[in-house]
């Protein structure tokens, strides 16, 4: 029984795996130095930036559309009010 | 339905929603994957041993393999955006929940059964149906896209939760990384939408199709579109792509839990080549998945990609096994990597081109599940075998002999006579659909 759940244990997350863990921090650390701050807040910041990015796009294509259904409607006044 | 000014939005809501269900799913999965980060620190502090902290991460596993099906059932009546949320508000509030962790009985019960179930909303067989319903040309591409990313989460996340441990302590990154679930929130809710024709758009964001006459046509249906997911398992092709599936469980879940101890004691390479090999083969994964997708969309014969995919696997479990040195581990690395998540987003586009979207989430939910017994299946026998033998040689030999007959079974379904892309289109009646 033990075994049964030590070995769902060790499965518990595919890139969960300690020796791969140990490898990508080991790697980390080169790379931001150890201080874990630096590096909460590099990854924290880049897995924020993903739905804010989202969002800012959706409104910027929201509001070029808005402008330019605008601009069509006023080309229609104007061409209506024309002689 | 759609008027010309609003196609011509260059970018099609679809892949909002596919952005959406990208993020989600990263913090959901990273969430979960996690759970190993947190095992030393608290055990440390209560005392208890792996044995008994186990408990929960293996209520956690069954709990989510047998909930999928029912999430996928709720998915389909309730819709998945409804599901989505409230998975989500569960999920991230669970997950500070655990942070309040006095005893190992809430432990069990908070991640082993809440989180596992709310972990089911916003899983990929659910997400997978909701791409099907935005994408049809390209529902390949965007289901690829998803589980790749998904893939990209547990990478990225679970050093996040490690470093915020190494930071703070336990309590404070259960509570770090239920914020950053409860973040989703937002984007769920404004982009998480049923189908395109609640935003008047149609799939793929095309205009409505025409006819060479120039007249509107109906969507093509194929011959096995369902209704409820029972119909569904009165046909050959699920039956093909589940028994395919459960071998795909069980070659990639034997890998997860054994690849590193057998590169280690059986081709004696250090644990930290053994990782890098490890990690390699997960970077892969992510352009196998999206190669897959991509491919399937562009040339089509998803069956043929799919049964590809095994063959190749196939073929990476034959050098495992033959090629005793670091290269070989290298080589099966290469070959395996790309094929470990590309099943994905072939499985359920498949599926929903042959079944249809009504039952989607519940039929995909049922496929994840042989995913799953499949996974434990391999790896309990691998564990059995190796304790009996003291190698890993036999247990990789029969899973990786399987996937020669899924291979077949993949290729040996009719995708030309079910699926919906073979189908011609249906002339609407004069008037429009």
């Amino acid at each position: 029984m033990a075994f049964f759940f030590n070995f769902i244990l060790a499965h518990q997350g595919d890139s969960a795996d300690p020796e791969l863990l140990h490898w990508i921090k080991e790697r980390l650390d080169g790379i931001f130095g150890p201080e874990p701050w630096v590096i909460v807040a590099i990854m924290g910041f880049a897995v924020l930036a993903i739905p804010v990015s989202v969002g800012l796009l959706y409104l910027l294509q929201a509001n070029r559309r808005a402008s330019a259904e605008l601009r069509v409607d006023q080309d229609r006044l104007d061409r209506e009010k024309a002689p | 339905m759609q008027t010309p000014a609003t196609t011509k939005n260059p970018i099609y809501f679809g892949w909002y929603v596919c952005a959406a269900s990208i993020f989600i799913g990263f913090v959901a999965i990273g969430a979960r994957n996690s759970f190993g980060v947190f095992v030393v620190p608290m055990s440390d502090e209560f005392g208890w041993n792996r044995f008994t902290i186990s408990v929960a991460a293996a209520l956690g596993v069954l709990v989510s393999g047998l909930v999928q099906p029912f999430m996928g059932q709720v998915f389909d009546r309730t819709g998945g955006r409804k599901l989505i949320l409230i998975s989500l508000v569960i999920l991230g509030g669970s997950t500070i929940m655990l942070s309040l962790t006095f005893h190992v009985l809430f432990l069990v019960f908070m991640f082993g059964i809440v989180a596992s179930i709310a972990q089911g909303g916003p899983a990929l067989s659910n997400t997978a149906a909701l791409m099907s319903r935005w994408f049809k040309r390209k529902r390949a591409t965007a289901i690829s896209i998803n589980s790749a990313a998904l893939s990209l989460g547990g990478l990225v996340m679970v050093p996040f939760s490690m470093y915020l441990l190494q930071a703070t302590n336990w309590r404070i990154a259960w509570v770090g990384l239920g914020v950053i679930v409860l973040l989703s929130l937002p984007l769920a809710y404004f982009f998480i939408h049923e189908r395109p024709s609640q935003r008047g758009l149609y799939p793929d964001g095309e205009p409505e199709p025409l006819t060479e006459a120039g007249g509107g046509r109906n969507e093509a249906t194929g011959p096995l579109e369902v209704e409820t997911w029972k119909e569904s398992f009165k046909s050959a092709p699920i039956w093909q792509m589940a028994a395919s599936y459960c071998v795909c469980g069980a070659t990639t879940f034997i890998l997860s839990v054994h690849f590193i101890p057998f590169a280690i004691e059986e081709r004696g390479i250090s644990g930290s080549t053994a990782a890098t090999i490890f990690g390699y083969m997960m970077g892969l994964n992510i352009i196998g998945s999206l190669g897959a997708g991509i491919l399937a969309d562009k040339i089509g014969g998803i069956k043929n990609w799919l049964a590809l995919v095994y063959l190749m696997r196939g073929m990476a479990y034959i050098l495992l096994i033959t090629v005793d040195s670091v290269a070989g581990l290298w080589i099966f690395a290469s070959v395996a990597g790309f094929s470990w998540v590309a099943t994905l987003p072939l499985t359920s586009s498949l599926t929903a081109d042959v079944y249809g979207l009504k039952a989607l989430g519940t039929i995909s939910g049922i496929t994840f599940m042989f995913h799953q017994i499949g996974g434990f299946g391999s790896v309990l026998l691998a564990g059995l075998l190796f304790d009996i033998t003291g190698s890993y040689t036999l247990p990789f030999a029969i899973v990786g002999a399987l996937l020669f007959p899924a291979a077949l079974s993949a290729f040996t379904i009719k995708e030309r006579k079910y699926s919906t892309r073979y189908q011609p289109a249906v002339p609407a009646p004069a008037g429009g659909d």
